[in-house]
Parts: C-alpha cells; structure tokens; sequence
C-alpha cells in the first residue's frame, strides 16, 4: 500500500514542482499517497508543519532557518533536503507612484529594471513635503521577498526609514495596490502579472535583476516526522525531483500553467499564470514586455541547482542578524543541519 | 525561578478600569454567527471586545491603537501573516493568539498548543467551554511570557559576551596582539564611534563574516 503523505503549498507559481508531481502521477510512481493542502497564509502553513498535521511544506527558503531559530515561533527542529525553486519574485509599483517617479526625475519614460535611485526622488518629496511615506509590502518577515526588498533600496540609496513595510498574504497585494493601501510590494508569480493585467500596477524590477539566480523555495520537513520513516521521504524527494526536471522544459510549462490557472489550485487566469513561467516578464499594461528566461526555475540534473547551499543559510542568517532578530550568526555546522546538502541521492542526479 | 512565575516583572496584560481587572480582545473574524455567539458568551464585566472582519492592513492600525491582550483568529484567515509580522516587530509586546479551527481533533489542539500557539477553540463553538479557554490562554500566556523574558534577557548577556569574544580573537589574529591589548582596542573603537563595545563587536563580526563571503565568492 502506498504511503500516505500531507503536503501543505500557498497558492503561488513556484508551487508547480509539487502541484504537477501530483498532476503526473509522480507520486503514485514513488507508491506515495499525497495529498496536497493549500495554505492562506505562511503562519499557519509554519505551525501545521511543526505541530505534524501536514508532512512537508511549499516553504519560503529562510523559513526553515526561523522555525530552527524560533523566531515568531516556537523553535521547532525544521530543516530542507531539497530546493524546489529559484528566482520568480518581482517588485510591483502603483500606476501612480510611477507616475510620481517620472515627474520626480523629469523622465518621459522608464528603462526596466527600474533603479531604486529614481524611488530617492519621490521619496525625499514626500518627506519635504510631509506626505505619507512610501508603503512597500512583503510577504513575511523571514522571506526573500522582504530581503531583496530591502536590498534593492539600499543600492538606490534609499534609506529603510523612510519606508513603511508591511506584510501581506500573497493572493491580497494586488487588492491592496487597487486600493491604494499600499503602493506597492515584492512578491510571487502569479501576483505581480495580475496587477498588470488590471492596469494598475507596473513591475519595475525582479529578483533576477537584485539577486541573480537565488533559492527562493524549499521543501521544508520537521526532522521528528523525517526520522519516524526516512525512506518514505527519499521517495517523496525523487518524485520532487523528477516534477523540477520535467518543469525545466519550456514545452511543459504551458501544460504546468494551465494546470495551476484552474480553481482547484491558483484559481486564477490563463494569463496571468503563464508569462512567468514561460520566462516573460509583463512590465506595464500597453508595454513590451521583458524576456527573462530564468524568471522561475526549478532546476535539472545537470545544474544541480535542488541541492540546498549553507552558503545561502549564512546570507540569511546576515539579514536575521542586521535587523536584530538575532544577537550572533549562527555557525556554518548549525546551518549545514538545517540545510542539508547530502540527501538528495546520487541516483537522483543521475536519471537520464 | 518560582516567585517569578508567579509574580511576572512585567504584566502586559492586565489593564485596570474602574477598579476591576478587564482584557481587551480583539476578534479577527469574518463569520458573523460565531462572532455573535462569542460575544454572548463572554462576560461584558471582564472582557473588552473589539471585533474586526476582513480588516487587511487596517489590522496593523487596530492593533497599535487597541494593544489587546488577546488577539482570537480563524486560523484559515489569510490575516494571520499580517498579525503575526506585529509580533516580531518589537514596538509590538507578544499577544497570545487563540484559533479556531474547523479541526476537532483533540491530538491537533494539543500539539498546536505547545508548537506555541497559546489555545485552540474547535470548530463548533460550544459558548459554555470558551471562557475557561481565554482564562486559561491569558494565564498561560502570562507565565510563558516571564519565563520567555528571563530566558532572554540570560540569552542576551551570554551572546553578549560571544559576540565581544569573537571580535577580540579575530583582532588578535588579525594583528597579533594580546587580548588585552585586543580588548583594549575594541573600547577606543567603541568609544571613537560612540556606541557600545556590545554594538561595534557585533559590527565587526558581520563586517568579516560579509568579507570572508565576499572572497568566497569572488
């Protein structure tokens, strides 16, 4: 009999690798029997995976080191085996605040990516003249979302204190955007095209452009459900991995896009799905768009990009620690615990 | 270690009004019938409460104007990313959060609750069980909270000392110099910058370890 597994994922683009395991009877192949649970918010996709109510999670990459460190949380014995995905943020602005930004800078138009130092103009305008301060969100406050944010700032030489940050479910930015609440947020395929489809949002900026390629989710486990049946998970990683692998062909996106578009996933259009993970970015209504192959990737056997990097812990463990979350960095062997290189087999790396 | 359970340093949550002890709840929910159901069951003399549906980035507002004691959510709401980012934040004291969940499963409720969730109110809410709840949330909370804060505090002075360690060793490597020497060096630093020997340290590691992956990378 096939072993039963409950995986929690959030309603996002970069979910596809364990959305489409399922699609492609991945799981079957490796006798598990899955079932997916869509989560509304990280909090409660967090507490499921420490409590053991889900099995494995669709996590953002620092999350694992958080729950480890307790930060927001219990601290709770999380770690990754696997990254499911690189890449595939973007930064969204208002129509509005675009619009601010050329007056700001006397510009008739915006080259893509936009540099935040054009955003120092508005910002410094708002101040002078007393006006409401930018509000950016993001989706958590451990999140690359939240960090690219921060970095793409700072090269524009744009100080956080100016800033509002707030943090938002994925799925409600662009309802935000539409509503003036905020003018604007770094966040997830498929969340960024869908303000540009509305019109009222225009993507400036991605995380290809701040970070270059960067693990952006990991599958996350808690090691007292691992180590209760190991072996069941190294099966449930080769169905991961074999889902990432079939995802890296450009034909199959389109099948992944429809898939995920239909409401018992995103629940969201065709068009909005699709132009990230076909490698397009959608910058503003009525505009070209922008070609970025590496918008969403899931990796292949060749790049051995699904194997988790301590390096990446270390970076950000740095954030974790220049914004006070923590009192020390942790140390390399602590990291290597919670984001485990050695366990994605050498077989997996080696199918044909 | 006893006598500070029982009496916190700092009691974030009571409030004194009139003379009696009341809590302030705020309730995140969007279903009117158990937001109707709630507030009949809770005694008006003891509790304060505040509801809120669908509240986005009013929530943030409410919480700093309103500092509730207890926050009670659905734990489905896509809220909860929101309210737990108050959290963190440290102008925010922690709130005890109690959740619904359509989940009866008694096993859930109690590993939620030492995953740190302070309590669980199952789905059906039977009105009579849910003030011993919120009685036990908020005394619950209280404790964990003077001991979280004692843990801290011990925490804090022992990276403390870490992180002064650190800075002192890679100087002397650095320089080869003795520790007093080291230790010497990094007060002048501190006092040159005008900010603790504590703050510099913590400089400095973060300033090598960026360096040490600068030319890992490079």
């Amino acid at each position: 009999m096939a072993d039963q597994l409950k995986i929690g994922y959030l309603g996002l683009n970069d979910a596809a690798p364990i959305i489409m395991a399922k699609e492609l009877d991945l799981y079957a192949k490796y006798e598990l029997d899955v079932h997916l649970v869509r989560q509304n918010s990280w909090s409660t996709l967090r507490d499921r995976l420490h409590m053991g109510d889900i099995h494995a999670a669709h996590m953002l990459a620092p999350m694992p080191l958080a729950s480890s460190l307790g930060l927001g949380c219990e601290s709770t014995d999380i770690f990754t085996p696997m990254v499911l995905s690189l890449n595939g943020n973007a930064i969204t602005l208002s129509t509005a605040v675009v619009e601010e930004i050329k007056q700001s800078n006397q510009l008739k138009e915006i080259v893509y990516p936009l540099d935040a130092s054009l955003l120092k103009a508005v910002v410094e305008q708002r101040h002078k003249r007393k006006k409401q301060k930018l509000r950016l969100a993001h989706v958590f406050p451990f999140s690359c979302h939240h960090y690219q944010l921060l970095d793409w700032l700072k090269r524009g030489g744009v100080n956080q204190e100016d800033i509002e940050f707030h943090v938002l479910p994925p799925h409600d930015m662009h309802f935000n955007l539409n509503d003036q609440i905020i003018d604007g947020y770094c966040v997830g395929g498929p969340w960024n095209a869908q303000a540009v489809r509305e019109g009222t949002g225009i993507t400036v900026a991605t995380s290809c452009d701040i970070w270059g390629d960067a693990a952006e989710k990991v599958l996350g486990i808690s090691y007292a459900t691992y180590e209760s049946r190991p072996e069941v998970f190294q099966r449930l990683i080769n169905a991961l991995l074999e889902s990432c692998y079939w995802l890296d062909s450009p034909a199959h996106r389109f099948d992944a896009s429809v898939v995920l578009s239909s409401p018992t996933y995103l629940n969201a259009p065709l068009d909005v799905v699709c132009p990230s993970l076909m490698g397009i970015c959608l910058t503003e209504r009525g505009s070209p768009s922008r070609d970025l192959p590496n918008y969403n990737i899931f990796g292949n056997k060749d790049n051995k990009l699904n194997i988790p990097n301590v390096a990446d812990a270390h970076t950000f463990s740095t954030y974790m620690y220049s914004q006070h979350y923590i009192a020390a960095l942790p140390s390399e062997q602590y990291l290597s615990q919670i984001y485990r290189s050695d366990l994605i087999s050498k077989f997996a790396l080696d199918w044909d | 270690m006893t006598d500070k359970l029982t009496t916190p340093k700092r009691n974030t949550l009571m409030q004194q009004e009139g003379g009696t002890t009341k809590i302030t709840i705020l309730l995140v929910d969007e279903n009117q019938q158990r937001v109707l159901a709630l507030q009949n069951a809770l005694d008006k003399s003891r509790y304060h409460i505040v509801h809120s549906s669908a509240p986005r980035l009013g929530l943030v507002k409410l919480v700093d104007e309103l500092q509730p004691d207890l926050v009670i959510i659905d734990v489905e709401s896509p809220s909860r990313d929101i309210l737990s980012s108050l959290s963190t934040v440290s102008r925010f004291n922690p709130k005890p959060v109690v959740m619904f969940s359509e989940n009866q499963d008694t096993k859930t409720i109690d590993s939620s609750v030492r995953a740190g969730v302070t309590a669980y109110v199952a789905g059906h809410t039977d009105t009579n069980k849910i003030r011993p709840i919120l009685d036990a949330a908020v005394a619950s909370f209280s404790q964990t909270q003077a001991l979280r804060e004692e843990l801290n505090s011990t925490k804090q002075a022992l990276e403390k000392q870490d992180v002064i360690t650190k800075a002192k060793l890679q100087l002397m490597q650095q320089r080869r110099i003795t520790e007093p020497e080291a230790y010497a060096m990094l007060r002048k630093m501190a006092m040159d910058s005008n900010q603790s020997i504590e703050n510099l340290a913590k400089s400095l590691v973060v300033f090598w370890a960026q360096q040490s992956q600068d030319d890992a990378d490079g």
